[in-house]
């Protein structure tokens, strides 16, 4: 599905990406755990394009993607809906506008077609009646939803989340776990989630992979990982104990 | 020395970075032109926002002109021309590049402002994404938008800066409108209007590349969008300034040429 | 120094470092375009003068008149609002929104005085400096011009300076710098302190001090050459 080959991504002197090597299966929940700053985002972002790697190969469904053009990209963004980790609403759009946006450039639907769709994007994240309000007049936690169903309209095989449940509360945190579950079961999409909740990772991923200063240290089941000898993971793992 | 010479450097770095960035959006104009309603949009936005700041920007500065050539006049005893003298200063030297420092402030920190929070809250990643090409959807709009409305503005704001003088010429040194007025004519020909209005042009050129520029590669949170526009005002100023002399110089080359032939 | 007394009014430290920022930091940049602004009045002013009076003998003290009234004080004020303005906006503006102002605060320190008056006796000196020199590389550039351009030699452009200015001319234009100087930082940290959250509240601040900024500085200066022409 997705296939990353000896992959090194640098920012000029600094090299956040050291040769990583990683299968992505069909349809699997994998979650990518590190802490702050060792390049998950980076990662994330060199599969939809919007950074490119210096060294190594992106293969998504036996295409090598590392080299193509923005034009030639966007068969493959459109296979691929990330969620960012602000929510990255248009502004200036009312929320029907910005989850309709990406149906509009990629589709040919009509009016009603599209209003359908967002309705039932919505609908999925648990939201309704909204559609007519601006970002800027919903809480940060119904926009992080809003950002979900927008990419959700697109009915993507691949679904990349970048951290999808930092500054959020408690309940809406185990919401949208429970949505990243259910939405991987019923569209059958493979996820890809950045994140450093070890708690939610070892309840909903079906692999976990973690990454120490640019490389893999460990990947494996929820059960691999629980019992892994790796010190990061201990520590991890300590944190969900306590 | 070598302090100098890397600031020598990261100043050819900077005015590559900018004609690069303008050819990327002449290529976009030329192959992927955006739609029109966006444009009007956006001259419109740009238009409602700062047409008070300019107008007033502009009265002042001429009120300012007029108060400097009132004494002299005085002196000498030439108040008649007054009205052709603060308006000739005014629209050709001072008036130009004080409104143009007033809406590269303006228009292009709120620009780079706009831009910028869009680019650190991964807006323009999202765009991307979702299909899209954020210079022919974001740039492409605001550039063309800004070019035309600041030109219009900067027009504007010559125009209140003769109302400003004329003001001041009548409270300060009791010249009446008719009287200020009458002069103008002979002082400001057609070619002072042209290089007025070249003048203005390039400075639009200028402050729409400058600030799409900067805002659009913004780095860094809430930092780096603070960072992005003060880094186009300064940038966009000290443009303006070159752009001024350049033309001025341009102008008075080609003026001669066209005397000597 | 600082650790003894937090509450001392003046912080010295900080304003030095400050006053290097503004003054050392817009140096370069003010004399480059102080210096191109006066080429450009040279060159235009050269043109109109022979269009009403047929020849331009007045160009010299004409321009000089305008270089110390209006062009250095204002060109360096409006320069300054967009570089040290807007930066003090920013600075502050970022402090608020990740909390660093609530935190001076639960120090029982007062972040105005603790902010604002390091920079402004830091800007208001800075900007009088700044000015001087502004005035001097102006001068000495519309002299080089109107040698090369005009072709008046510096004896005969000081001669007809002399007629137009006097020394007072660059007192009162240090006055001016003085008041655009604390208006500058005062705005800044006005806008600064307002900042809303998020990334788009420090963009929103920073164009906001500089919008204001900079219709300030020109209105301002609009009283005070008012005022002063009373003493010309």
């Amino acid at each position: 599905m997705i296939r990353f080959k000896n992959l090194v991504k640098r920012f000029g002197e600094r090299t956040v990406l050291r040769g990583i090597s990683l299968d992505v299966r069909q349809g699997e929940i994998l979650f990518i755990l590190g802490t702050s700053g060792t390049g998950k985002s980076v990662l994330l972002k060199n599969i939809v394009g919007l950074l490119r790697p210096d060294e190594g190969e992106i293969w998504i469904d036996g295409q090598e993607v590392s080299k193509l053009t923005e034009e030639q990209y966007l068969p493959i963004r459109k296979k691929c809906g990330m969620v960012f980790q602000h929510p990255a609403l248009f502004d200036s759009l009312t929320i029907h506008e910005n989850v309709a946006f990406g149906l509009r450039r990629h589709f040919q639907f009509s009016e009603g077609e599209i209003g359908a769709k967002v309705k039932k994007a919505l609908a999925l994240v648990h939201l309704q009646g909204i559609e007519s309000k601006r970002p800027g007049q919903i809480s940060y936690g119904m926009q992080k939803r809003v950002s979900l169903a927008r990419t959700v309209a697109l009915e993507p095989e691949i679904l990349l989340f970048d951290e999808p449940t930092t500054g959020l509360d408690p309940i809406t945190t185990n919401a949208v776990n429970q949505l990243i579950q259910d939405l991987s079961h019923t569209l059958k999409t493979t996820s890809l989630v950045v994140s450093h909740d070890m708690q939610c990772a070892l309840s909903i991923a079906d692999r976990i992979v973690v990454l120490d200063q640019g490389s893999i240290v460990a990947l494996g089941t929820p059960t691999e990982i629980k019992n892994s000898p790796v010190p990061l993971v201990k520590d991890f793992m300590a944190e969900v104990h306590s | 020395m070598m302090r100098g010479l890397r600031g020598f450097i990261q100043i050819i770095d900077e005015i590559g970075k900018a004609l690069l960035f303008l050819s990327e959006i002449i290529k976009t104009l030329l192959f992927r032109p955006c739609r029109k309603s966006l444009v009007f949009e956006q001259i419109w936005h740009v238009t409602v926002e700062s047409f008070a700041t300019t107008a007033m920007a502009g009265f002042f500065v001429g009120a300012i002109m007029a108060v400097q050539f009132t004494v002299q006049m005085k002196e000498f005893g030439a108040l008649g021309y007054l009205g052709g003298l603060a308006t000739s200063g005014t629209f050709r030297e001072v008036g130009p590049l004080l409104i143009a420092f007033m809406l590269s402030g303006k228009i292009g920190a709120f620009t780079s402002a706009e831009l910028g929070t869009m680019r650190v809250t991964e807006q323009i990643d999202a765009i991307r994404c979702l299909g899209a090409d954020p210079m022919q959807e974001i740039i492409l709009p605001r550039f063309l938008g800004i070019i035309v409305s600041s030109f219009f503005l900067l027009f504007l704001g010559l125009l209140m800066s003769v109302f400003g003088g004329m003001f001041l010429g009548y409270s300060l040194a009791g010249v009446n409108p008719e009287e200020y007025v009458r002069h103008i004519p002979t002082i400001i020909t057609a070619p002072s209007i042209a290089t007025g209005l070249v003048k203005c042009f390039t400075f639009a050129v200028v402050l729409a590349t400058i600030c799409t520029q900067k805002g659009f590669y913004a780095v860094g949170g809430a930092k780096g969008v603070g960072k992005a526009v003060v880094s186009t005002a300064v940038t966009t100023m000290i443009a303006i300034v070159v752009m001024d002399w350049l033309t001025s110089f341009l102008g008075e080359v080609f003026l001669q040429m066209a005397i000597g032939s | 120094m600082a650790t003894k007394s937090p509450n001392r009014i003046i912080r010295w430290k900080e304003t030095l470092e400050q006053l290097h920022f503004i003054a050392n930091g817009s140096l370069s940049i003010i004399v480059f375009c102080v210096c191109f602004a006066a080429i450009v009045t040279i060159i235009e002013s050269s043109f109109h003068m022979k269009i009403v009076i047929q020849n331009d003998s007045m160009v010299p003290g004409f321009a000089a008149m305008l270089i110390l009234r209006e062009l250095a004080v204002v060109v360096t004020a409006l320069l300054l609002t967009s570089r040290v303005g807007a930066g003090i906006a920013a600075e502050v503006g970022t402090m608020k929104v990740t909390e660093q102002i609530d935190a001076l605060k639960m120090l029982g320190i007062p972040p105005s005085t603790y902010l604002v008056i390091p920079r402004l006796i830091a800007c208001i000196f800075g900007t009088m400096m700044l000015v001087v020199v502004a005035n001097m590389a102006c001068l000495l550039s519309a002299m080089v011009v109107s040698n090369s351009y005009l072709g008046y030699p510096p004896a005969i452009f000081l001669t007809a300076m002399r007629r137009f200015v006097q020394f007072q001319d660059l007192i009162l234009a240090v006055v001016k710098a003085a008041v655009f100087g604390a208006v500058i930082p005062l705005i800044s940290c006005y806008f600064g302190f307002r900042c809303e959250a998020g990334a788009e509240g420090v963009g929103r601040a920073t164009t906001n001090s500089v919008v204001v900024g900079s219709i300030a500085v020109i209105v301002l200066d609009f009283v005070l050459s008012y005022a002063f022409s009373y003493l010309y």
